[in-house]
Parts: C-alpha cells; sequence; structure tokens
C-alpha cells in the first residue's frame, strides 16, 4: 500500500528521471571514460557533489520564492535583473565604506521585500498579468543596475565572505558551503510551511481557484502581496549569497537566471496556472539542471551542448509529469486533445 | 403546412442525462409576426432557441422551414436558412467597430482588398433604420446596452435572416433603450421578418406581442393571439406543477431573528430589506436576472453594499468581506460550485478544511486535522468517494456539494445563504440535500434560499421574497405562498 502511494505521489516522476540520469551518467563516465575502473568516477565524489550544490545553491533559492508565487497563481519575470540589482548594490554599498556589512545585508533585505511589495501591489490590485508588469520590473531593475555600477564589476574581494565562501566541512571531501546550508535550510522551512501552516494551504487555494479561495475569508489580494514579499526577502539573500560567493557585484551575475529559476520550478512540478507543485520537486528540478553541465563537463563534452541538454530535459521532464498527472504513460495520449483523456467527473472510472 | 408559417416544429422529443425537456413539443411560427414566449426559469425556452439554432439537435420530431423539413440544424445550416439567434449576453467584438461587427468572417472584397466603402454605405443604410444615431465607426464596447444589441440585429438583417431569436434581449436595458428596441422589432416584424421574442417581462409581452405561447415543463401549452389573452391567463398557463412533485418537508419551531437587512442597495440591488429567524428558510424567488444572486453576495460582504445596515442577533454589523461575514458565523453556497464552491483538483481533506482556517486562532494547519475533518464529514453527510485523497472534480454533482456543504458545516456556521441548492443534481441527491437543510434547521439555525426551482422554492421556504430588477417586487407568508403569486410578483404581474 506504502509502496502504491508513493508511487503515485507528485514528485516521484521527476524523481525517477532525475535518478535514470545520475545512473546513466555514471555509467557513461565508467564504461566510456574511465575505460571500466569504476574507482575513477568522478561523478559522484563527495567534492564534485558538494561542487554541484555550490552551483545549484542560489538559483535554488530563488527557486523557492518562485515556487510560492507559481502555485499562487503568479510568475515573476524580475527575479534574475532584480539579483543583479540587489547584488551589484551590495557591492557598491560596501566599497563606501560607511556602512558595516550587517547594516549592508539589512538594507538589502528591505530593500528586496520593498520592491516586490510593489510589484505585487500593482499586480494584486489590478487584474494586468503578472508576466506583463514583472517583465517591465525586469527592465528597471536592468537599468538601475547600470546606473550603480557604471557598467563596470564592483569588487568586494576579501570583504563580505561569510555568506558566500564560508564552508563546513563534514568530510574532509564533502564540504558544505554556506549557500548549500542557507538553501537547504529555507527548502526544509518552506516545505514544513507549506504543509503544515493554513498559509501553506492558502497558497494551493488561491491558485487553484481565486473566487473560491475569496468566498471562504482568504484576502486574496493581501494575500498575494505577502507571497511576493516573501519571494523579495528570498531574492535579497540569494543575491547577498552571490555578490559574497563572487567577491563582486556586476550587472551580469543575475542575467537570465528567471529562465533557469523558472524552468527548475516548472520541471520540479508546479502547474503554470498554480494551484498544484510542491518545494521538493522544486528541489529536484534544480538539482535535475543544475548537474547538466558538470556531467558534460566530466564526460568531455562540449560544454556548450549544456542548453542544449537542458532544453531536452525541460521538455521530457514536462511531457512525463503530464502524462503522469493524468495516469497513463501512452505516448498517443499526447497528441490527443486534453478534453478526451480527462475522466468524466460524473462517472469516475 | 400552411404558407403564412415561415416555421414550424412538430412533435419534438429532447432529454438530458437524467432530465427530459421537451415532449411532444409543437410550435410555429407566421410570416411577419412577433411570438412571445413565456415560461418560468427552467421551461424549456433556453433548449428551445438551442434546437433552432442548431446548438442542439432533437432526439425525435421534425422542423419545416419555409415549407420544407429540415432534415439537421446546425449552428451553420440554421444561420444559412435564414434563422439569427442573438442571445441574451452580448456577442459582439468589444473592441473593433461597428462595421468590423457587421462583417467579421462575412467580409465584401475587391479582389484581396477590404472593400470598406461598400461595407460602411451598407452598414450606414441599415442603421439608419435601426439606430439612427450609430455611426458604423463607433467602438461597439463602448456603446450602451440597447446600441449593442441593435449591432447585433443589424447583423442580423445584413445576413437576411428570416426568423429572429431575441433572448431575453432587455436584461440591463433602461426604459428608454426598451422602448427603442420594442420599436425596432416591430418595423421588422410589419418588414416581414418574424420575430420569437422569449421575455421574463409580461408588460414587453403585452406591448408587442401578435401571438403568446406559453411553456411548461417542455409541453407547449398555450398558443393563442395576444388580443385574446391577458395577464392573468398566461400566468395560469405558466403555473400548475403535479403536487407530488414537491418535496413534504418537515416543520421546525422558529425561534429569534437572527439576521436582518435594511434598506440594502448597492451592486445592482435597490433597497432591500428582509430578516431571517432561527428555524426558518427565506426563500428568495425572482426571474434570472432579477438581482438574487447580487443580493447574495451583498450580504455575504463578497460586493461592497453603497447603502443599508446589517444586523446580526440585534447587533449592527460591518461585513466588509467575506472574510467577516465567516466570523460572524455567515457562509454562502454559491449557484457555481465548480467556478466559486471547490477547489477543483484539490482532494476532499483539502477542500472541506479552508474555510473554517479563517475562524481558528493557530497559524497551524495539520494535515492529520484536517484529514480527521474530512472523514467525519465525509461520514456525517454521506459522501460517496473512494477516500478523502480523491480530488473533488471526479465527483458527482451531488457529492460536489455536498462537500461545498461540509466546508461550511465545517465552520460551525449560522446563518447560510444557499444559491440554488440543488441546481444539477440529480433528484436522489435532491431529497439529500433537503434533508441537511432541514437538520441545519432544528440546530437552530437560519437560512436563506436562492431558488429559480419553483416546487424547490415553494415547498422549502417558509416565507418568500420575490426579487424583480434588483429590488423586491413582493412578500409572501406561508400561507400566501404558490406557484401564481410568486410568478405574478416576478414577471411584474399582479396578485389575484
Amino acid at each position: 500500500m506504502k509502496v502504491k502511494r508513493l508511487l503515485k505521489h507528485d514528485n516521484t516522476p521527476i524523481l525517477l528521471v532525475f535518478l535514470g540520469m545520475l545512473v546513466v551518467v555514471v555509467l557513461i563516465e565508467w564504461i566510456f571514460v574511465r575505460g571500466g575502473d569504476f574507482g575513477r568516477v568522478a561523478f559522484l565524489r563527495p567534492m564534485n557533489v558538494s561542487n554541484v550544490l555550490l552551483q545549484v545553491a542560489v538559483t535554488g533559492i530563488l527557486a523557492i520564492g518562485m515556487t510560492l508565487v507559481m502555485i499562487s497563481g503568479g510568475i515573476d519575470l524580475s527575479v534574475g535583473q532584480m539579483v543583479s540589482f540587489l547584488g551589484t548594490l551590495t557591492a557598491f554599498l560596501l566599497r563606501t565604506g560607511t556602512w558595516n556589512a550587517y547594516s549592508v545585508a539589512l538594507f538589502i533585505i528591505v530593500l528586496g521585500v520593498l520592491c516586490q511589495l510593489f510589484m505585487g501591489f500593482i499586480i494584486s490590485r489590478t487584474t494586468l498579468e503578472p508576466f506583463i508588469i514583472s517583465l517591465g520590473f525586469m527592465s528597471i531593475y536592468r537599468g538601475l543596475t547600470y546606473l550603480i555600477s557604471g557598467g563596470r564589476e564592483l569588487s568586494i574581494h576579501g570583504q563580505f565572505t561569510f555568506l558566500g565562501q564560508s564552508r563546513i566541512n563534514i568530510t574532509p571531501q564533502l564540504r558544505l558551503g554556506m549557500p548549500v546550508i542557507i538553501f537547504l535550510l529555507l527548502i526544509i522551512s518552506v516545505g514544513l510551511i507549506l504543509k503544515y501552516t493554513k498559509f501553506g494551504r492558502r497558497v494551493y487555494a488561491v491558485g487553484n481557484n481565486e473566487n473560491a479561495a475569496f468566498l471562504a475569508g482568504i484576502n486574496v489580494r493581501d494575500f498575494k502581496l505577502l507571497i511576493y514579499a516573501i519571494n523579495g526577502l528570498l531574492i535579497a539573500i540569494a543575491s547577498m549569497t552571490l555578490a559574497s560567493r563572487l567577491g563582486t557585484g556586476n550587472p551580469l551575475m543575475g542575467q537570465g537566471r528567471e529562465i533557469e529559476v523558472i524552468a527548475a520550478v516548472v520541471v520540479g512540478g508546479t502547474a503554470l496556472s498554480g494551484g498544484k507543485g510542491n518545494i521538493y520537486g522544486t528541489l529536484i528540478g534544480a538539482m535535475l539542471l543544475g548537474i547538466i553541465s558538470n556531467a558534460l563537463n566530466i564526460l568531455g563534452v562540449s560544454p556548450h551542448w549544456q542548453f542544449v541538454m537542458r532544453g531536452v530535459v525541460i521538455i521530457i521532464a514536462v511531457v512525463i509529469g503530464y502524462l503522469s498527472s493524468i495516469g497513463t504513460f501512452s505516448l498517443k495520449t499526447l497528441f490527443k486533445s486534453r478534453r478526451a483523456i480527462e475522466p468524466d467527473p460524473v462517472n469516475p472510472a | 403546412m400552411s404558407s403564412d408559417l415561415i416555421l414550424k416544429m412538430e412533435g419534438i422529443w429532447k432529454s438530458f442525462p437524467g432530465v427530459t425537456v421537451f415532449e411532444n413539443f409543437d410550435f410555429d411560427l407566421r410570416r411577419g409576426e412577433i411570438h412571445c414566449i413565456c415560461g418560468e426559469n427552467g421551461a424549456g425556452k433556453s433548449t428551445l432557441i438551442k434546437i433552432l439554432s442548431g446548438a442542439h439537435q432533437p432526439d425525435r420530431g421534425t422542423v419545416y422551414f419555409n415549407g420544407e423539413k429540415v432534415e439537421s440544424l446546425s449552428p451553420r445550416s440554421a444561420m444559412e436558412i435564414g434563422i439569427q439567434t442573438i442571445y441574451q449576453e452580448h456577442n459582439s467584438f468589444p473592441l473593433l467597430n461597428v462595421v468590423e461587427n457587421l462583417y467579421t468572417g462575412n467580409e465584401k472584397v475587391n479582389g484581396i482588398v477590404l472593400d470598406m466603402k461598400t461595407m460602411v454605405s451598407k452598414a450606414e443604410e441599415i442603421l439608419k433604420h435601426l439606430h439612427s444615431d450609430l455611426s458604423p465607426f463607433d467602438i461597439v464596447g463602448r456603446l450602451g446596452s440597447g446600441a449593442q444589441k441593435s449591432v447585433e440585429i443589424a447583423k442580423a438583417l445584413l445576413q437576411e435572416s428570416k426568423v429572429i431569436i431575441l433572448d431575453e434581449p432587455t436584461a440591463s436595458f433602461t426604459q428608454t433603450e426598451i422602448e427603442h428596441l420594442l420599436n425596432v422589432i416591430k418595423k421588422l416584424a410589419q418588414s416581414g421578418i418574424s420575430i420569437i421574442y422569449i421575455s421574463h417581462h409580461i408588460e414587453e409581452v403585452f406591448q408587442i406581442a401578435d401571438r403568446v405561447t406559453v411553456i411548461r415543463d417542455g409541453v407547449n401549452v398555450l398558443t393563442d393571439d395576444a388580443a385574446n389573452l391577458n395577464e392573468q391567463k398566461v400566468i395560469s398557463a405558466m403555473v400548475g406543477r403535479d403536487v407530488s412533485l414537491f418535496y413534504d418537508r418537515k416543520e421546525v419551531a422558529v425561534g429569534e431573528t437572527v439576521f436582518e437587512a435594511r434598506g440594502l442597495s448597492g451592486n445592482g440591488v435597490t433597497d432591500v430589506s428582509l430578516y431571517v429567524r432561527r428555524g426558518e428558510i427565506l426563500g428568495i424567488a425572482g426571474m434570472v436576472g432579477s438581482g438574487r444572486t447580487e443580493l447574495a453576495e451583498l450580504l455575504f460582504g463578497s460586493k461592497a453594499a453603497a447603502a443599508g445596515e446589517v444586523l446580526i442577533n440585534g447587533e449592527k454589523v460591518d461585513l466588509k468581506s467575506p472574510q467577516s461575514a465567516i466570523l460572524h458565523d455567515m457562509c454562502f453556497i454559491t449557484e457555481d460550485r465548480q467556478n466559486s464552491g471547490l477547489f477543483l483538483d484539490h482532494p476532499l481533506d483539502k477542500n472541506i478544511p479552508i474555510a473554517s482556517y479563517a475562524k481558528t486562532a493557530t497559524p497551524l494547519a495539520l494535515p492529520r486535522e484536517d484529514e480527521k475533518l474530512a472523514r467525519h464529514y465525509v461520514d456525517a453527510l454521506a459522501i460517496t468517494t473512494p477516500s478523502v485523497f480523491q480530488k473533488v472534480v471526479y465527483l458527482s454533482g451531488g457529492n460536489q456539494q455536498k462537500v461545498v456543504l461540509a466546508k461550511w458545516f465545517a465552520t460551525e456556521a449560522d446563518i447560510f445563504i444557499f444559491d440554488e441548492p440543488t441546481r444539477g443534481i440529480d433528484v436522489g441527491a435532491k431529497e439529500e440535500i433537503y434533508k441537511l437543510m432541514v437538520e441545519i434547521l432544528e440546530q437552530k439555525k437560519a437560512i436563506i434560499m436562492i431558488s429559480s426551482d419553483m416546487p424547490e422554492l415553494i415547498a422549502m421556504s417558509n416565507r418568500v421574497l420575490v426579487m424583480r430588477n434588483g429590488s423586491v417586487a413582493g412578500q409572501l407568508d406561508k400561507n400566501e405562498v404558490s406557484e401564481e403569486n410568486v410568478l405574478a410578483y416576478s414577471i411584474g404581474g399582479s396578485l389575484n
């Protein structure tokens, strides 16, 4: 019975894709790259795992906020440029030398929340599309970043290293970087909040049926505002972590990251239409996309293939997620009209 | 078929799963006549329109058009032979101008270029007769309801329709717009076009009808010249159901007033006062579009009232949102459970507790507790489902309605507003819902029930308030509640 329920869990298909990919990569490396010598397989070594996790962490933190936004029926295209903006501003403020690191961190957090509150205010008070509104904000942040930095890279080498560069060595090989620790702690807390609090249940309710949520006593407008505020908090944390890890702030640090983040969330099983998804799916989605460039590197394939591979993985994951959500794995159904394969609501099979 | 008939329907049968709408229905339409159709909500008026416009096929029976048997009607072939339906809701392209609306899908061209000149002059010519102050270049979405309806009629004329069906065309019209439209319709009829006019407003019917047909439970019970009829005759033809269909409900002792509204206005409702006592059902009757749901939205705080006050247990309260209504022990079972009652893609254990969160102080919502709550109500309301983890989209209409009820029972509500409590539910499940409503009354709670289902309204209500055009047309006490009286108030007639 337990096994059956596990198999029906929303995250099972994507987890299987992830594990399948690990196996394939290991097999290819073992047989073709290491000539059958299993001892030399590098892919699953603690050191490599630590590196992959570190590369995934910032996108992962952003994906947590995006998961909340998307389950509740919204979307935010501005995250990437906002990371550039807040990250560059962090570097800029540290370089002026008038504020200490704590004041800068506090300021960036408050600013991050305010930025998203402003956008959330427009989105929740109007019927305008979050897609377009956040697209506008994306451009605004991009401009602000260039204005702050003058288009240059602002180095903070040697300062503000705690968030990005400190780490805990579990074994000499397996080192958990601070970004990874922050990411995992946030995943666990948001996971618990989504599952065990009223707030969590309401995120899903608002995303699935706004009307019914409103009539069930949820102040939908303020609720959406709250979600964007949380998103702002997470973006601020991610931006500072990235600036700290890179030791610099520059206009390109977050560029294009919104696409990675949305891809991770969608691959993780969150519906673009809202009402469905969970944070552990997002974790797997982020990991799945994160290992691609690492795997190609180890297998000695040109790194330029990574974008092609990532696209293929996104499409495969979404197809599998869709097929499993309708409870069939026949490819034929994929090409039938949606209506025809939905179970009859009056006479369920 | 005599030559003065343009349309004739003979022995039409039509049923949908679980319900027979037409049994041996006959109807005919003369050339150039205005034929009004009356009937209660659910009598079969919409089905008649849908058959004539080709949206539904009859199970049996024959339709003749212009003396010829019509083999089968599709929306396209209906339009091609000249039957044009103008629906209650506007069916236009609001961002396009009048000419573009008139010719979309039917454009005049010169080679591959649009022939604007011809289209504009043709449009002007037609508009001159219909609505002289309209310009072909007005953006349709910015026009008033009356003018938009005229554009749709103009489109029907452009397609050289011989029969125009108007379904409840004057909803949301001002008085001058109504007068204007009725004049236009008379002109059309004089030019030889036949009109089928469906209306809930008896005075409109007698203003324009040449003949009147009354449909009751899918049967043509009366067709006669308007000159031979009067309001009373039409109303008494509309009513008269089999009493054995009525649910026989248990009486419950009536207590003190729990909910009262005074002079409530806003959201299309004007100056409505009402009260409901513990242990009783206040029925709200009225034709579709009379402002009943809009009233319920005001009562529940989901729309803001412009004026008036609400008292709960004798104390004045400010219901500014559903949230505050829930905190005052109210609940609202909406008419459209799929769009505003349920989270269809979520299972029962996520649907049932959601509204009760508004009432508890803790920020936590433990899945185990939610599951227990859901199990409790699945048992208590006998909801048929494989488990509480089933998505509600897969439940039957009756069971879905029970999930909505469970959601509100879980909030321990005191004042229940039901909007069409048994819409789209089969007979057996209906009776179960009625039993649950009586149980609510036995717990000394109160119910305000909007219903279009006349037997339901009469059998269940202690008192009935009849709405018309957004305000109260009349109130009926238990001994006055009858089909005739409810109907008389609903369509603007007077009591015997």
